[in-house]
């Protein structure tokens, strides 16, 4: 045991001190929650014990396509993301925003929000807290130009509540590529404590303060020198065997040059507008509020409801003359755009984190670092054209005088 | 309302919560045309009537409960805000559902929200308005401006077009802002019914009958897409420089504050960086279908 805990140490926790970590929380008042095998995927479920988690399970991910398998038999995080994660607890994928009636002079709040959950998330992955991060700035949780009327109090608070227990990759998929964009397969920050699993035990970083007090209540020991380099050696292995590759260098330049390039015609047709990649992005935001009313005669109940919602859709840019992007192509190619290129000028940072969630969940296994890929070699070939129209250029309409 | 004012984004009102309307009660309606009517509204809440400021070319969330909410832009005095005017053309659900209204029913509003005309690069110059159809009720405010601090802005020209004579929108204002000799009004429609004796043709057509000064010209362009686009256009060949060309845009928009991701336009949210931009800030994607 541990008297006190500094913030940046690292310390040894053998894996079956996981199950007095979960038990700690509980105790505090934190449902704990993390991954579970269900319905044949691993998917994010609040964990009661630490024989919740799925021992001895492994993943096998590729373009469109994702499979549990045996693993070692000891190893508790011996895959990657599954289709969920941590995003939906902070802004969920349908959350009643609150209820209230019309009188004569005023709308009458009946209900507000739910209650914000305070949780404990156990098995978060780099790319997620680079996630997270991401929507910290899109929600403008930090951003004191926020005006009330724009704030998002549920997402706000339900982040400050919350503690992140991180766990770092040391077994990539083949649809991972965090390496490119530094965000993975270890944790680097934005963190409480990330753990590093070794054989019998976890290599712990702690990275703040709360992480320092729940660790004081735990059997931890200093670590020797093998097990800080074991841990580095997993960690640098799992760099170097990231299933995909992708070059960032220039995305956005990229993207804006390559606007009418027949690539996207080509995505076209296979991409069938499901709107998977949005569903399972960590970062996607869209969404919009819908009113459900109560049918009882005069009483006008309303309740608001705010659901993710997908730039796929037809109806996502509908206006009087029609959706905004009408074709499949014009359709990807915002999503593609967007999430590499045009959230640098909204955000101050790109929309992809790299884990391969849309590449994997993707019906037919439309792979964006290859499209990307693609895209690249096209504005290399001789010939290329660049952008059509510059900025101040005109070359459209009659000439008059 | 001073300049001060105007330079500074006013800050948005809402209910309790984010997302939460504030209820304003339809004080008159006037029928513009036969699918476009005024609404004069006035925040129960007396308070937030005294708060409440806006700048031309910005918009309200309004929302009929149950229903939903639609962006519409602000068409009343930005000095007098004791009321607001909305103007409304009948083409969706919840405008259909604001038709179904009279007076005194509650609709909801949150906002104002975007960004508006450039009242302060304005001064000095000539200022040319552009409009088709609605798109002179998010340039109304605008007028109203102008007539207030007449002083500050060199010629004002209005070129406004619509279908019919019939269709246009505040008739009479039309010609009592001509009447008044600060404003020179000119309008065209596509068909010349009754007993119309002026202009026939498109919008931009009425640009031989001005001259326009590109050294100091600003222009400030709402209408439909392809009237944006082709005016647009025209006044960048006449020379107008591109950071002095504005244009008033449209998407679907659910939030109003950047957070949906219904508007975007390129890199842009048009209810927050927009929905009037300048040219130059949007050249890359402007015309390009599907951006």
């Amino acid at each position: 045991m541990t008297a006190t805990v500094k913030i940046g140490q690292q310390l040894y926790l053998s894996c079956s001190a996981l199950d007095d970590m979960i038990q700690a929380l509980r105790g505090l008042g934190f449902t704990v929650v993390g991954p579970r095998v269900v319905d044949g995927v691993i998917s994010w479920q609040t964990l009661e014990t630490a024989a919740d988690l799925p021992r001895g399970v492994s993943d096998q991910q590729s373009a469109g396509s994702y499979r549990l398998v045996d693993g070692e038999p000891e190893l508790m995080f011996q895959f990657v993301v599954g289709p969920d994660g941590p995003k939906r607890y902070f802004f969920p994928a349908s959350l009643r925003l609150f209820e209230f009636h019309v009188s004569q002079q005023n709308f009458v709040l009946d209900a507000g929000p739910p209650q914000v959950p305070k949780l404990a998330m156990l098995g978060v992955r780099a790319c997620e807290l680079a996630a997270i991060a991401v929507q910290d700035r899109v929600f403008g949780i930090d951003d004191p130009t926020t005006f009330r009327c724009e704030s998002e109090p549920y997402y706000s608070q339900t982040r400050q509540e919350s503690l992140l227990i991180a766990v770092n990759c040391t077994r990539p998929s083949g649809t991972c590529f965090c390496a490119a964009w530094g965000t993975g397969p270890a944790a680097t920050h934005g963190f409480d404590l990330a753990l590093t699993e070794l054989r019998d035990g976890f290599l712990v970083q702690v990275g703040s303060k709360r992480g320092c007090l729940l660790l004081e209540k735990l059997p931890v020991r200093e670590p020797t020198q093998a097990e800080i380099e074991l841990a580095e050696i997993k960690l640098e292995r799992a760099r170097e065997r990231m299933g995909r590759a992708l070059d960032v260098r220039g995305l956005k330049e990229l993207l804006d040059q390559s606007i009418e390039y027949p690539e996207w015609d080509e995505i076209a047709h296979r991409c069938l507008s499901c709107g998977n990649c949005t569903m399972v992005c960590p970062t996607c935001f869209c969404c919009s509020v819908s009113d459900t009313t109560d049918l009882g005669a005069g009483s006008q109940q309303v309740s608001r409801t705010r659901q993710w919602e997908s730039c796929f859709t037809h109806q996502f840019t509908y206006t009087v003359s029609g959706p905004e992007r009408n074709t499949i192509r014009g359709r990807y190619r915002h999503w593609l755009r967007h999430k590499l290129g045009t959230w640098w000028e909204q955000f101050g940072s790109s929309g992809c984190v790299g884990c391969g969630r849309c590449i994997t969940w993707c019906p037919v296994g439309i792979d964006l670092t290859e499209e990307v890929r693609r895209l690249r070699e096209r504005s290399q070939a001789p010939g290329s054209r660049g952008p059509t129209l510059r900025p101040g250029e005109v070359d459209h309409g009659p000439v008059s005088r | 309302m001073d300049q001060s004012v105007a330079e500074r984004r006013p800050e948005p009102i809402c209910g309790m919560n984010t997302w939460m309307p504030v209820p304003a009660r339809i004080l008159d309606v006037r029928e513009e045309n036969f699918n476009t009517r005024t609404y004069t509204l006035q925040f129960v809440d007396e308070e937030i009537r005294r708060m409440y400021r806006f700048t031309p070319g910005q918009f309200n969330m309004v929302y009929v409960p149950g229903v939903g909410e639609a962006a519409i832009s602000i068409s009343s005095d930005p000095g007098s805000t004791e009321t607001l005017d909305h103007t409304i053309r009948l083409v969706g659900s919840v405008t259909r559902a604001i038709q179904r209204l009279d007076t005194p029913a509650l609709v909801g509003l949150r906002g104002p929200f975007g960004r508006g005309w450039p009242l302060s690069a304005m001064e000095g110059k000539d200022v040319v308005i552009v409009a088709g159809g609605i798109g002179l009720a998010p340039l109304r405010p605008v007028v109203y401006w102008l007539l207030h601090n007449r002083d500050l802005y060199r010629r004002v020209v209005l070129l406004y077009g619509c279908r019919t004579p019939e269709d246009r929108v505040f008739a009479e204002e039309l010609e009592a802002w001509d009447a008044r000799g600060k404003i020179h009004v000119l309008v065209t429609v596509d068909n010349a019914t009754g007993s119309w004796t002026g202009p026939v043709g498109v919008v931009t057509s009425l640009l031989r009958r001005i001259k326009v000064n590109a050294e100091r010209t600003i222009v400030l362009v709402c209408g439909p897409k392809v009237l944006n686009h082709v005016a647009a256009w025209n006044f960048l060949q006449l020379h107008v420089p591109p950071d002095r060309v504005y244009v008033s845009l449209e998407r679907n928009m659910n939030c109003g504050f950047g957070r949906c991701g219904h508007c975007q336009y390129g890199g842009k949210f048009m209810c927050r960086d927009g929905p009037v931009f300048r040219f130059s800030e949007v050249a890359d994607v402007f015309g390009k279908e599907e951006v």
